[in-house]
């Protein structure tokens, strides 16, 4: 175990410093990430985003939080108080609890975890619980939709983030989250897993509740989902919980497959270094993410789980067959890479023939008006 | 005046059938009398299509023989309105085409006043359907047999009042806008 | 695709009752859907909310305060609207329209199914999820479009530029070489959203095999328009009874094969293509000349027991005037054909039996207008 945080020796008291720092960070990088996809989103929609609050619009965010802040606290009528009003704090806690693993840069962390992986899997999908207490709290029809529909999709969904997840535990041989990183100084893991990484990216944006996954949400029709009566305060506790989520699996995604601090540059380079080798990572996520969100259309309810459950869970549940045998028998690695791109072209091949048709032709009339029947 | 310079229609009531036939035989007049033999109806040449008189109690009859068989095949229902003639009833328009022979006909049936119901004309077509509703309520005209008489436009409490009619006033602002500019209805004007 | 609860199942349908306000009905709408877990088992459509008795206005309006009226039945292609109703004037008065003005007729109802069919690209995106994107490509697109509306009538949607006879005044000077521009970023933005959608998977899965509707019972429900051409059906007023100038230019009509949403959205793109090309062709042969006949009375009397059904191919359908004259300055009556209505019709034989999320998509891709609806 390090040193405690500012040399402090009790144990507790350095968790909990810990902890209230990466609560202050939290805070500040949400807005930071809000601001920074409207901005982006802006940029793929041929418009500006914010611009007038504060310099360049950095004081969007603010002006948000201050508004949420200041707003009254509904609760319908007929809600019922206790589900109501706990569901906020049922999304929202978990996704704070991910973060005790996560490695930020060497040393960061909060605390490390042998298990690091697995707690990390196990309490970030507590939030589903949140999101159909919500949704079912609320004695709205249309929360009640949206409710049930992101449990769906939370639950199809998990099976293959966390079989992704355990085949890069495999190659890593550590489900403690420090080591794994440690264990990239040479190659990141994606050289060795790039199907588990189109399948954690995918799976990512579902659990995330992202477009094209975003159905619980989705605007145009159950306009809000499960959020539909929350205002004020306990709204922004959902929006400050999803963009956590983001950045935390962000994290999660550079430190596992792109080798995190560790390369190319490795400790010696200083803790200054790391953090933006780590921004950097995990910007590329994060920046995924809302490009996906720009270009997409959103996914039917049905189509997204049997993508799930017919096609990604098959994919991973070889994968890990394919790691345990090349792990097991002893083999090159390299066999694992050149698997996961034939799996990466199936899956692309998969997914094209389930849905792509020729072109249709353009049937031209005479000019005569005659009508074929 | 019509626009190939026969004579108008007004007249025609006057003329013989034999008259009739020969006015309208470069128009579809002829098929369509064939098409409606034993239904007692009249033509009238109409600025584009032809329009032909049916009587009340052989609407759906006409509509249907129309519709159906080779000769015509009128299977698109254009449109199906009312034109309200105070005195002189109510006149319900259909206009029919054929999308096979690329050809027009409106069919007219005058309702009195005081009587005005109308069998439906859903079983013919199912486009009837909404624009049954809307001329209903507008004009006051029951379609018998209509699968879903509810008002279309109207909310659904207001079954009593009918604004397409003629008695059916204007509100004051309306008509002032009408009078600012000092115009008279039929009256002789500036040229 | 959807799968029968065992008999056991005591199972609850559920009343979902979308709009009047909703970010999805394009307009005051109200649907009423019967849902059986995602499946929709009935949809009541309840219109009116928008109704405000153009029809009744225009009996008491002269023939030319009457196309303000027209103007706002159809927002988003008031030129095609304007163009029936006064095809229907000029019809019973006798009226020749000089070929100058025909020929900018052309060229601004085929700019306004353009802007039209751009407006259904964003609003469509939206339905099926994009966020924003394609409906901001949308705006930008309309909005090269209506600044040049704007220039030449001086209004951005509601125009009133047509006139019984002819139109109210000139064009700019610079006219061939705005249209000239409007049409290369025109271009550009079709390409735009051709690239963005068509080819998407997600898209392609979204809206393939769903809504279909066959040929024979979109012509038995009275659709028109692109609805129906998706159907397979060749019927576009433009070949069949050409007004205008349409016989003298050459264009196809874009059909579809399967009659699903897929083939509506794709449909409108094609037309969108073929617009561009009678808009070339209308300016190639666009020369100068005078834009109202030389004997135009300043107050229009039509004769009198006189009737005309005028229709024309707007952007949604075939917008039709039925036009009767009993003498004197103002119609005795004016019924507006609203294709929206019609094409509207068939929104519950499409929906019945697929998914609520479906549902909205397929109200989406019949592109309606509410003020077109209810009038």
């Amino acid at each position: 175990m390090s040193d405690g945080i500012f040399g402090v020796e009790n144990a507790w008291l350095d968790a909990a410093i810990r902890i209230q720092l990466i609560v202050g960070l939290m805070t500040v990088v949400v807005m930071g990430l809000i601001y920074l996809e409207r901005k982006i989103l802006a940029r793929f929609q041929q418009r500006l985003g914010p611009t007038r609050t504060g310099p360049a619009g950095l004081l969007q965010s603010v002006a948000d939080a201050l508004k949420l802040v200041g707003k009254e606290d509904l609760r319908p009528r007929n809600a019922d108080p206790w589900t109501f009003e706990l569901a906020p704090y049922l999304v929202f806690v978990p996704v704070f609890l991910g973060f005790v693993v996560v490695p930020f840069v060497a040393g960061w962390e909060v605390r490390v975890v042998e298990l690091g992986l697995i707690y990390f899997v196990s309490v970030s999908s507590l939030s589903i619980i949140g999101w159909i207490m919500a949704g079912w709290g609320s004695d709205n029809r249309y929360a009640m939709i949206g409710g049930m529909r992101a449990a769906a999709q939370a639950i199809s969904y998990e099976l293959p983030l966390v079989l992704a997840l355990i085949s890069v535990a495999m190659v890593a041989d550590s489900y403690n989250l420090e080591e794994i990183v440690q264990g990239q100084a040479a190659t990141p893991n994606i050289v060795w897993q790039p199907l588990v990484v189109v399948v954690f990216l995918i799976a990512g944006l579902a659990e995330l509740n992202r477009t094209p996954f975003d159905i619980p949400v989705g605007e145009s029709e159950v306009v809000g989902g499960p959020f539909v009566e929350y205002s004020g305060i306990r709204w922004s506790f959902f929006f400050l919980a999803e963009y956590a989520a983001l950045f935390i699996m962000s994290l999660i995604f550079a430190a596992v497959f792109l080798g995190g601090w560790a390369w190319p540059l490795g400790e010696e380079w200083g803790r200054g270094w790391q953090l933006v080798l780590v921004s950097v990572k995990a910007g590329t996520f994060m920046f995924f993410v809302f490009w996906v969100r720009a270009s997409v259309p959103r996914l039917r309810i049905d189509q997204l789980m049997s993508f799930s459950w017919k096609i990604l869970l098959p994919l991973m549940l070889v994968q890990v067959l394919i790691n345990g045998a090349v792990l097991v028998y002893g083999g090159s690695l390299w066999i694992l890479t050149i698997a996961g791109l034939v799996g990466v072209g199936v899956l692309a091949k998969l997914v094209g023939d389930a849905v792509s048709q020729p072109r249709p032709k353009v049937v031209a009339a005479s000019a005569e008006g005659e009508v074929a029947s | 005046m019509t626009t190939d310079g026969t004579t108008p229609a007004g007249d025609e009531s006057e003329a013989s059938v034999a008259e009739l036939v020969d006015t309208f035989e470069n128009t579809i007049w002829p098929s369509i009398d064939r098409v409606l033999a034993g239904v007692d109806v009249r033509p009238e040449r109409g600025v584009l299509d032809l329009i032909v008189h049916v009587p009340r109690a052989d609407v759906v009859r006409a509509l249907r023989m129309l519709k159906q068989g080779d000769e015509l095949q009128f299977n698109y229902l254009r449109s199906l309105t009312a034109v309200d003639n105070e005195a002189d009833g109510v006149d319900v328009v259909y206009h029919l085409y054929s999308i096979p022979k690329n050809i027009n006909v409106t069919v007219k049936v005058t309702l009195p006043a005081d009587d005005k119901v109308l069998e439906t004309a859903t079983t013919v077509w199912q486009a009837a359907n909404w624009l049954e509703r809307e001329t209903a309520e507008m004009f006051g005209i029951r379609f018998t047999g209509h699968p879903d008489p509810r008002t279309l436009l109207m909310p659904e409490d207001m079954t009593d009042v009918f604004p397409l009619l003629k008695s059916h006033p204007f509100a004051e602002i309306e008509l002032l806008q009408g009078e600012l500019l000092g115009h008279e209805r039929g009256a002789g004007g500036d040229e | 695709m959807v799968t029968e609860t065992a008999p056991e199942f005591e199972t609850q349908d559920l009343l979902i009752n979308v709009g009047p306000q909703h970010p999805s009905t394009h307009g005051v709408f109200r649907m009423v859907l019967e849902v059986d877990g995602e499946v929709v088992k009935e949809l009541v459509p309840h219109i009116g909310y928008l109704h405000r008795g153009a029809e009744k206005l225009c009996e008491n309006n002269d023939f030319r305060q009457g196309v303000g009226y027209m103007d706002r039945t159809e927002y988003l292609a008031a030129h095609n609207a304007e163009l029936s109703y006064v095809m229907a004037v000029e019809a019973l008065a006798e009226l020749e329209v000089p070929a100058r003005a025909q020929w900018i007729r052309m060229i601004l109802c085929e700019l306004n199914r353009l802007s039209s069919h751009f407006m259904f690209f964003g609003a469509f995106g939206v339905d099926v999820g994009v966020f924003g994107t394609p409906f901001v490509y949308a705006w930008r697109e309309r909005e090269t479009l209506i600044d040049l509306f704007e220039e030449i009538s001086g209004d951005r949607m509601m125009y009133a530029y047509f006139r019984a006879g002819g139109l109210a005044w000139e064009v700019p000077a610079n006219f061939k070489e705005r249209v000239h521009e409007v049409l290369k970023s025109s271009r550009q933005g079709v390409k735009d959203f051709d690239g963005l959608l068509t080819e998407n998977e997600i898209f392609i899965a979204r809206t393939k095999n769903v809504g279909i509707i066959s040929a024979e019972d979109a012509i038995e429900i009275g659709m028109s328009g692109s609805s129906l051409r998706a159907s397979g059906v060749n019927l576009d007023i433009r070949k069949t009874e050409p007004y205008l100038f349409y016989d003298q230019v050459e264009f196809d009509v874009p059909l579809g094969e399967n009659g699903d949403v897929f083939d509506r959205y794709y449909v409108r793109l094609q037309e969108m293509e073929q617009s561009m090309r009678i808009i070339e062709q209308c300016l190639e042969r666009l020369e100068d000349g005078p834009i109202m006949p030389e004997k135009m009375p300043r107050m229009l009397r039509l004769p009198e027991g006189q009737e005309v059904y005028i229709r024309t191919e707007a952007p949604r359908g075939e917008y039709g005037v039925y036009l009767v004259s009993k003498g004197g300055n103002k119609p005795w009556r004016l019924k507006v054909r609203s294709a929206c209505l019609s094409n509207l019709q068939a929104l519950r034989q499409m929906s019945v039996g697929q998914y609520v999320a479906d549902a909205i998509i397929i109200l989406g891709s019949i592109d309606i207008v509410l003020s077109e609806v209810d009038r």
